[in-house]
């Protein structure tokens, strides 16, 4: 993750002189180039015939690898290779996006949705399977006309992780109401355990728990960025919609948990949460089920159970925090679209997709799927089933706001307010220059 | 961030006859075989994506799609943006207290280690071991180092303030990126300030001490002066270098706490993930301009001083 710092040019290193004149030096120098560029032109081209898949979850690349054998079993004489580029902005720049694409359905994704780049996969036989509430969140953050550009491939729910073991012990409800929730904390730290662990130094932690979970159940998120994109650069205190006024409860509620932190949170990574839960030293951690692999890491008897924070005092409000893990596309630049959408196809076959998701703690996003087993995620079973779930959010922010790095500031300074009006003044510039999506 | 050694400023060309004189109006044209590819390269790789990149700039580009031409809109937006501004302090401001930082310590090591001193040799390698570590490695351990190791220190020596990591300050945090950059760059430095000094004719210090010169006078009226284009060298390449600071903030503070060190290059890499890829292309035109002007700002000032880059 460096970037080269360009080389300032000194000296007089490069100066033509007299004998040889500067037009024939100027044609030399051209001449060169073309080639040079002729060369770069030539190796991207073509991609020998095999069917490009560019999947972004690094961690289940050998999984997906293992699909990619079984498809090219099954349909002989289409070779399928992994793109393996990091990022997908390249690709789009280039011009030549992978043949298939399955990507986390976030708002980097949803710029190219709204632009366009993806061709429509409604009339899919694998579409009409997608639960309508499932693939209505994939259009929260973008549309183009009335397309389908993503199948929602595979949900994750996230919530509170608890140690039911301390809970047990001491006699802890699951929280259902808010001042049920403060109740545990209290008694959590009266009996010296830490009630919830937090890792200021990864940023994205703060606004993936404590931001989006105490505003998921209070706000309909998807409405209000709707309304904000809409408000657009006269966001502020005086428009119908903004930050300060509408995450004003929310954030009263984010400073409160805050308070029952880790004394040493303000320095302390992803991985030091992980290992601190992993060693049954904490009641609660705001996290989603990709810690739950790292936290098995240090103690795979661990009892762990999830529950959707409660932020206000009906229990019928809560709601749990979803993403679209996965979603497949299918840009229109592709010279293979037959193939391409066999491969959609093949991969969204109910044994394989429910597979898929049942292996790695998220849920199935087609109708008649089986529940996740997971006993660790089952508390959020329910939820998913009644589609009580928004998507975070911090999600709907885009990373041009450093919403991190505000949040550290906040709990440091407990000054909540300044943070929302910050994040109004920002949106506001964004909206200048239309970058809100 | 290396600061590259300009081992062809160690050899000052001496009573040797410029090159230029000697072929008046015959130049070799061998030359242009060797200059030619280097500036196709040149110009290939950087030139053309920096117009491009520039010409962007003025648009709403994002990397891919449809845009429109806004002209100075994206910079009008810039000038007005605190958390850039906030970027461009922080940035200028610590580059300009690690070049002093980096520069003494280099400086006064080098002349340490060109006294007659045993394990000179050794000390010097030991010296430059963090050249060769990446910098985000190096940022990385030192972050276990200020956020575990000293607080864990500072308690069991009874040290009270220094028990919160100032990673998780805000006023003190740019002092652990200040550090770890210093001390990743001071080898470089050391050993052009160690070429340096060879080049200084020992009789001249003979001849001084003769006269009386004592070792503070010795190096402010001899050293000092010889080695002013060594000085200048590092300096430039070290401002240049810390204008560019990313990978030590973001495996040390990931610019916080709030956004205290956030860095412009962190923020003109932010654009290319967030969607803002013209925004941030207009900021690393400005700091790019910046960047040239403070070199040539240098170069200017320090003109005169048998200086020849």
């Amino acid at each position: 993750m460096t970037i080269e710092s360009k080389e300032t040019p000194v000296g007089p290193a490069a100066r033509p002189g007299p004998s040889v004149s500067r037009r024939s030096f100027l044609a030399g120098s051209a001449g060169a180039l073309a080639l040079a560029l002729a060369g770069c032109g030539a190796g991207t081209s073509g991609g020998g015939g095999a069917l490009r898949f560019y999947l972004q979850k690094q961690e289940v690349i050998a999984y997906f690898g293992d699909l990619l054998r079984r498809f090219e079993s099954e349909n002989r004489g289409i070779r399928v290779v992994h793109d393996s580029t990091t990022a997908i902005a390249p690709q789009f720049v280039r011009g030549e996006p992978a043949d298939v694409g399955c990507f986390n359905g976030n708002l980097e994704l949803a710029r190219y949705v709204g632009r366009g780049q993806f061709r429509d996969l409604s009339g899919l036989p694998s579409a009409a399977r997608v639960r309508g509430d499932i693939s209505a969140l994939a259009d929260q953050y973008a549309t183009y006309e009335d397309r389908t550009s993503l199948l929602p491939y595979s949900l994750a729910a996230a919530g509170v992780i608890y140690n039911r073991r301390i809970f047990a012990d001491l006699g802890l409800p699951v929280p259902e109401t808010w001042t049920q929730f403060v109740d545990v904390c209290t008694a959590l730290r009266d009996a010296g355990i830490t009630p919830v662990y937090a890792t200021d130094r990864d940023t994205w932690t703060l606004w993936q728990g404590l931001f989006d979970y105490s505003v998921g159940s209070l706000v309909d998120t998807a409405d209000f960025f709707a309304r904000m994109k809409e408000v657009g650069t006269d966001v502020g205190p005086d428009a119908p919609v903004s930050f300060e006024r509408d995450f004003a409860v929310p954030m009263e509620r984010a400073r409160t948990i805050a308070g029952f932190f880790n004394p040493d949170h303000a320095v302390r990574s992803y991985a030091d949460g992980n290992l601190a839960f992993g060693r049954g030293e904490v009641g609660m951690y705001l996290q989603g089920p990709w810690a739950l692999g790292q936290i098995a890491l240090v103690d795979e008897t661990l009892e762990v159970g999830t529950f959707a924070l409660p932020v206000s005092e009906d229990p019928a409000d809560r709601q749990a925090r979803v993403n679209v893990d996965l979603a497949l596309y299918i840009p229109e630049r592709t010279g293979r679209v037959d193939d391409a959408e066999r491969l959609v196809e093949f991969l969204m076959q109910p044994e394989v997709l429910d597979a898929y998701n049942r292996d790695n703690l998220a849920y199935s996003t087609t109708t008649d799927a089986p529940p996740q087993q997971d006993e660790r995620l089952a508390g959020l079973q329910d939820y998913v089933d009644r589609a009580a779930f928004y998507q975070g959010a911090g999600t709907f922010i885009p990373t041009s706001i450093p919403l991190g790095n505000y949040l550290q500031a906040a709990i440091r300074t407990g000054d909540f307010d300044s943070m929302l009006r910050q994040l109004d003044a920002d949106w506001r510039r964004l909206a200048t220059r239309d970058a809100t999506a | 961030m290396t600061v590259q050694t300009p081992l062809g400023a160690a050899a000052p060309p001496e009573g040797a006859v410029p090159a230029r004189a000697r072929h008046r109006g015959r130049p070799e044209a061998i030359a242009y075989l060797f200059l030619v590819p280097a500036l196709v390269v040149f110009t290939a790789i950087i030139v053309i994506p920096a117009v491009v990149g520039i010409f962007y700039s003025l648009t709403s580009y994002v990397g891919f799609g449809d845009w429109e031409f806004l002209g100075l809109r994206n910079y009008a937006a810039l000038v007005t943006d605190p958390t850039i501004l906030e970027s461009y302090g922080f940035t200028l401001l610590f580059a300009l207290v690690t070049v002093v930082v980096a520069q003494t310590v280099a400086l006064a090591l080098a002349v340490a280690l060109s006294r007659r001193i045993r394990f000179a040799t050794g000390l010097r390698t030991v010296f430059v071991i963090p050249m060769v570590l990446s910098g985000i490695v190096v940022a990385y351990v030192f972050s276990f180092l200020f956020a575990n190791t000293l607080p864990a220190l500072a308690t069991s020596l009874g040290a009270t303030p220094l028990e919160q990591s100032i990673l998780g300050n805000p006023d003190l945090a740019w002092l652990s990126i200040v550090v770890v950059s210093a001390w990743q760059t001071i080898p470089g430095a050391l050993l052009v300030y160690t070429a340096g000094l060879t080049s200084i004719p020992p009789d001249l210090y003979e001849a001084s001490s003769l006269d009386g010169a004592g070792a503070w006078r010795q190096f402010r009226s001899i050293t000092l002066p010889l080695i002013s284009g060594f000085v200048v060298i590092n300096t430039i390449l070290g401002v240049k270098g810390y204008l560019g600071v990313y990978d030590v903030i973001v495996g040390l503070t990931g610019g916080g706490p709030g956004t205290a060190t956030r860095s412009v290059a962190m923020s003109i890499f932010g654009g290319f993930t967030g969607g803002d890829y013209a925004y941030q292309m207009a900021n690393a035109t400005v700091f790019f301009v910046i960047t040239v002007v403070i070199s040539i700002a240098q170069l200017v000032v320090t003109r005169g001083r048998s200086v020849r880059l």
